[in-house]
């Protein structure tokens, strides 16, 4: 199980998170860890996820990149596992 | 003018002349604003047959298909038919009524979140907020739909919105930019290409959805590699040619396998490496690097990887790498004595009707204009094998999805866009009753599409799976008490024939053809056939199974 961090930058809409985390999930990785925020005039939404598969993350973070509203996508290594895969 | 008239205002400025539908609560300010609206469309008698009619208009024409529906239920029933299109990269835009945004969350009549459930199937959805919105959301829909790799866009719009007054202004002209080719990556195909020994070219659908196939066979010509398709790739390479191998895959020509198989290197143009293509992934074409041509790089590396993925548009990449002959004159030779030794063979005994030499007599008797929708089973692998196609836009099939009810819709779809243009249906027993209400459409447009039934009284393809993977035990798949079909046909005012024998083959194809209407010829085929030759399920795609016969 390797665990990534993937900085994810998009405009707002109501329903990006669903179609990030929806995504992420049919893709074949588990969120272990997120945060999300929205930009001083509220176009904007930060999203910072730790995600771990056992698939390379480019399947997921180029899936990603697709989306409409997302504008920015960029995939971390982690060096130290949050947690211990199940 | 009120939002319901600007979005008719605005399909047409998208070119939009054909529309396919469904009325109900929640969208008749937009059938309102139809009525006299200038543009033409289809009632359908089910929403799936709405969306699958917009999928077989666009793959026939090219051209963006649109279909709409109410909310709730009628919503629901779009799914399939978008979920279709995204599967086989479709261009689609879907129109559905919402409740009143008031209303929106509070568990409404007819309330759906249907935003919600298109996520997965949809390239991309909307709910418009602002009826100045509307104009802009469907310009961007369609650019969305039909560049890059197409697909499904939902757009759904509550009827608020569809009533609210509106003053209609210029939409933003929406556009992509367009890659700049990779020169480095071109360099480097160039060189695999060069050093090969044993290459194949490996087409899918998306060299037609991009309209490259002029590019492609330049390309193949030139290069004189040998050639095999996906189902979606079918017509699309010349099918005369005689360093095309047929389709590979599950059940693909024998030839198609083996040379994929045996070969060092894949030039895969417009294609994802689905599994129904691969076999089992880890002994597939063990030996070859790959050349991955496409319009979405997500597909570099997915399932297979690439040593070269060029994200371009087909047009411009095929030719920069067309040019030189290859220096492969051994491997050719070896692929066309493949191609020789695992000819069809349509030699079958008894007084019944075979199914794939009927459709190659079928074949033989249409133009190299007509088109042909399938459904899904056995019938659709026939077809994929024995039928020749000149054009990706005349062979209809669901790849995808594998949509039973798909032929229906998608010949009636394809008819309207091509109306000069024989449209055939070849459907199963199965298949058939799964959309059979749009016998309803049929007539009520009086299209002369033209639906030839094989009737083998089983959910055939499930049935032979069964026989060969589960030891005969024959679940739910015995369709003996089919209804008279022709009957059937007759009820909705569309003549028909049925036909049991091998000599009445030829000239039930030529009454049917030289009807001016619809017409139904229902053919009795034995329920034993199975579709050989066969990549049975976790094996290697050069272990075909072969009919034993
Ligand atoms: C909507 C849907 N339900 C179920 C299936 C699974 N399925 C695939 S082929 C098949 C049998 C098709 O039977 P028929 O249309 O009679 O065609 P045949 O195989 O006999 O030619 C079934 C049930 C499917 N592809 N689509």
């Amino acid at each position: 199980m390797n665990q990534h961090n993937l900085q994810i930058e998009a405009q707002f809409r109501p329903e990006v998170l669903e179609r990030v985390l929806r995504m992420t999930r049919h893709r074949g990785f588990r969120v272990d860890d997120m945060e999300m925020s929205t930009s001083a005039d509220c176009q904007n939404l930060n999203i910072r996820v730790t995600v771990s598969s056992e698939r390379p993350i480019q399947l997921l973070s180029n899936q990603l990149a697709k989306l409409m509203n997302v504008t920015r996508v960029e995939a971390h290594i982690m060096e130290q596992p949050l947690k211990k895969s199940a | 003018m009120n939002g319901a008239q600007y979005i008719v205002q605005t399909l047409k400025q998208q070119g939009v002349t054909q529309i396919f539908g469904y009325p109900g609560g929640a969208i008749m300010p937009l059938y309102d604003a139809l009525y006299d609206g200038g543009v033409d469309h289809l009632l359908c008698r089910h929403e799936q047959a709405a969306a699958l009619g917009a999928v077989g208009y666009a793959r026939a024409s090219g051209q963006v298909g649109v279909c709409m529906a109410t909310s709730g239920p009628g919503a629901t029933n779009l799914i399939t038919g978008l979920a279709d299109a995204m599967l086989d990269s479709i261009p689609v835009v879907a129109i559905t009524g919402q409740v009143p945004m008031a209303a929106i969350g509070t568990d409404a009549f007819q309330e759906v979140d249907v935003l919600g459930m298109s996520l997965s199937c949809t390239k991309h959805s909307y709910l418009v907020e602002n009826v100045e919105d509307l104009g802009d959301i469907i310009a961007e829909a369609f650019e969305v739909a039909r560049s890059g790799r197409p697909g499904p866009v939902l757009i759904d719009v509550p009827k608020n919105i569809q009533v609210a007054p509106v003053e209609p202004r210029a939409t933003v002209p929406c556009t992509t930019a367009p890659n700049t080719l990779d020169e480095a990556a071109l360099a480097e195909a160039k060189a695999l290409l060069a050093a090969a020994r044993q290459p194949v070219l490996y087409v899918g659908g998306g060299v037609g959805m991009a309209n490259a196939e002029a590019e492609l066979r330049a390309f193949a010509e030139q290069s004189g590699i040998p050639a095999v398709t996906t189902l979606k790739g079918i017509g699309t390479l010349n099918p005369d040619h005689e360093l095309f191998l047929g389709m590979l895959g599950m059940h693909g020509t024998k030839a198609a396998n083996l040379a994929v198989q045996q070969s060092d290197l894949l030039m895969v143009v417009g294609a994802r490496f689905d599994d129904r293509v691969t076999g089992k992934l880890d002994a597939f074409a063990v030996n070859a690097r790959v050349i991955h041509l496409d319009k979405d790089a997500a597909e570099f590396g997915k399932v297979r990887h690439a040593h070269v993925g060029i994200d371009a548009e087909l047009t411009e990449v095929l030719p920069r790498l067309t040019g030189e002959r290859l220096a492969i004159d051994p491997w050719r030779e070896q692929c066309r004595a493949l191609k020789d030794e695992h000819q069809w063979r349509y030699d079958h005994p008894g007084e019944g009707i075979f199914a794939p030499l009927m459709l190659k007599q079928l074949s033989e008797a249409l133009d190299d204009t007509a088109m042909v929708s399938c459904d899904v089973g056995q019938h659709q692998m026939w077809v994929a094998q024995h039928m020749r196609f000149t054009s990706p836009r005349n062979h209809l099939s669901s790849a995808g999805l594998g949509t039973m009810g798909f032929g229906l819709p998608a010949a009636i779809g394809a008819k309207l866009a091509r109306p000069e243009h024989e449209s055939v249906l070849v459907s199963g027993d199965g298949s058939f009753m799964m959309n059979v209400q749009e016998l309803g459409t049929l007539k009520r447009a009086q299209l002369p599409v033209k639906m030839v039934l094989l009737d083998n009284q089983r959910l055939g393809m499930v049935r032979q799976w069964q026989e060969l993977f589960f030891d005969g035990r024959f679940s739910e798949t015995i369709l003996t008490d089919n209804p008279d079909f022709v009957a059937m046909a007759a009820a909705f005012g569309i003549p028909g024939e049925t036909i049991t024998r091998k000599e009445q083959v030829q000239p039930a194809i030529a009454r049917m053809l030289q009807s001016d209407t619809a017409y139904l010829l229902h053919v009795r085929i034995s329920e034993e056939e199975n579709v050989w030759p066969l990549v049975p399920p976790g094996v290697a795609n050069d272990q075909m199974m072969e009919s034993k016969a």
